[in-house]
């Protein structure tokens, strides 16, 4: 790995990631303050009398502790379309905008082999996707205690947010090797970024219709359960070791097109 | 005789005749070979594949005996490289750009990059995005010879730069023949091919048309090289000669498709 393109990347992104997480952290502490047992109930009300809104929005399971209130509110729509954010930035800072105004050809007129300029890259991309889920998961910490001290289950928040990680992972991989895939850097980086979106957009879909559950089924994002990550199931943990798998995997075709493929720069 | 840098029987096609077909040629230890050719002729493609960038068709092109491709990063210690379309990071400043170039490339000769800057009268303290076009060019100058490479690929490097900085350049480049290094420059300019370089490669169409002393080199024979006679039988308001249309457009081909390989 090159330390001096991993700083010199990291800190190119810094910025727009500080951003992202500041949003998200004021979101959630409105969510947070929200909170209230009794609430909860009226809002279980409001979601029986209207199930299909609910679940467009993530927002399918009653919540009856502050962490399913979290997973109902922030993990089905907020992180996971924050996540999709997060990955087509990445994806065009680091390699479509500089394959496309041609500033990219100084990084490969380096001394350095291209696998280690490419998995310096991938390390960028996973430092990234884990300090956002760090960051917005010590301002979930934070602001549950600060409210609600000693109710939140840390160990459940612990292994969705693990979860979570992998699944920013997932998303920023497929962005980026479709990035690396196509000549035109721009088109891949709209259709990795749209072949993400459309993942999001199918787990909604499946649970807002009838008879779409098999839709959300066809999605990736399907092997990502908050609930059942919570819970501790073991499917579940099954499920994100799977995600994990096919991350590792686009991450490998992104570093064999890599080194293979001409840069007209 | 001691080549450097060696094409042997290139190709790389992009489709429609364009591209480097069967391209050889050699740049021998020491020599300042100047590489001329009419827009989209071929010179920043051959560029690309000395750098390593895209990978031949057929043929062989190697620096310093190995594989320009597979054996890049070797290469590239040794390679000082001038992109023909000029980019750098615009959020960096120019030292900051010149700082993380030294630190990729392991060079930390800094009295010679800070007397590369006061030489193209640079300031690097401005951010990239607010630099002329000339300016730029110079900060791919400095980022280039810093390392004091003994090779060095310059597409187009005086490109944006006026007069002063032009002639400084040729010193520049004079200087480094006197050093040791060898020099594959390609230009559009004349004078600047004449006053600094041993030998001038013509490239037309991707083919290799012919080679000279750079100092023979008239601008009539020049245009003749690069565009064929024919080409220059055109003027503007002349009626087209039956039979002569056709040899034009393909001799200018180049020109007119112009743009990036």
């Amino acid at each position: 790995m090159m330390r001096t393109l991993f700083m010199r990347s990291l800190r190119s992104v810094a910025i727009v990631m500080v951003i992202l997480v500041v949003i998200a952290d004021m979101y959630i502490a409105s969510v947070i303050s929200l909170y209230d047992p009794s609430v909860s109930e009226s809002l279980a009300v409001m979601q029986e009398a209207m199930p299909e809104l609910f679940a467009a929005f993530g927002m399918a399971n009653a919540a009856s502790t502050l962490l399913d209130f979290l997973i109902n509110y922030l993990y089905g729509f907020l992180f996971t379309a924050l996540l999709i954010v997060l990955a087509a930035y990445l994806s065009n800072k680091l390699f479509a905008s500089p394959l496309k105004d041609g500033s990219f050809a100084w990084i490969l007129a380096t001394p350095c082999s291209r696998s280690s300029l490419i998995l310096t890259f991938v390390v960028v991309e996973a430092v990234a996707v884990a300090l956002v889920v760090a960051l917005c998961w010590i301002g979930e910490v934070a602001f549950c205690e600060a409210w609600f001290p000693s109710e939140l289950d840390q160990r459940g928040l612990a292994c969705v947010n693990g979860g979570l990680f992998v699944l920013g992972l997932f998303v920023v991989s497929l962005c980026f090797a479709a990035t690396i895939l196509f000549k035109n850097a721009g088109l891949g980086l709209g259709i990795g970024a749209g072949v993400c979106a459309l993942f999001f957009l199918m787990g909604l879909m499946g649970s807002v219709g009838e008879g779409l559950a098999w839709v959300a089924n066809l999605s990736p994002y399907k092997l990502f359960d908050p609930y059942s990550l919570a819970a501790g199931s073991a499917d579940a943990f099954a499920n994100v070791a799977l995600l994990c798998g096919a991350a590792i995997g686009l991450n490998a075709l992104t570093v064999i097109v890599f080194m293979r493929r001409d840069f007209s720069l | 005789m001691d080549p450097v840098i060696q094409l042997d029987g290139v190709t790389k096609e992009y489709g429609a005749d364009r591209g480097v077909f069967d391209l050889s040629f050699t740049v021998e230890r020491g020599e300042v070979v100047g590489f001329l050719g009419a827009n989209g002729a071929g010179k920043s493609v051959t560029m690309r594949m000395l750098m390593g960038f895209i990978r031949s068709k057929a043929g062989r092109v190697s620096i310093g005996g190995l594989d320009c491709f597979s054996e890049r990063a070797t290469i590239q210690r040794s390679v000082g490289y001038l992109p023909g379309e000029l980019a750098c990071p615009s959020d960096l400043t120019g030292e900051s750009f010149l700082d993380f170039m030294a630190a990729m490339r392991g060079c930390c000769d800094r009295a010679r990059r800070n007397e590369l800057v006061s030489f193209f009268e640079l300031d690097p303290s401005v951010r990239i995005r607010s630099l002329s076009k000339g300016n730029k060019q110079k900060l791919g100058i400095v980022a280039a010879f810093m390392g004091s490479p003994d090779v060095l690929l310059l597409d187009e490097p005086t490109s944006g730069l006026d007069l002063l900085m032009q002639r400084r350049f040729g010193e520049l480049v004079r200087s480094e023949r006197e050093r040791g290094a060898t020099v594959l420059l390609s230009s559009h300019v004349l004078g600047e091919v004449e006053s600094t370089c041993d030998r001038a490669i013509f490239i037309r169409c991707g083919r290799l048309s012919s080679e000279a002393c750079a100092h023979d080199l008239t601008l009539d024979s020049t245009l003749e090289r690069l565009y064929g006679a024919d080409a220059l039988n055109l003027h503007w308001g002349a009626k087209p000669i039956a039979g002569r249309r056709d040899v034009v457009r393909a001799d200018s081909l180049g020109t007119l498709r112009g743009g990036r390989r």
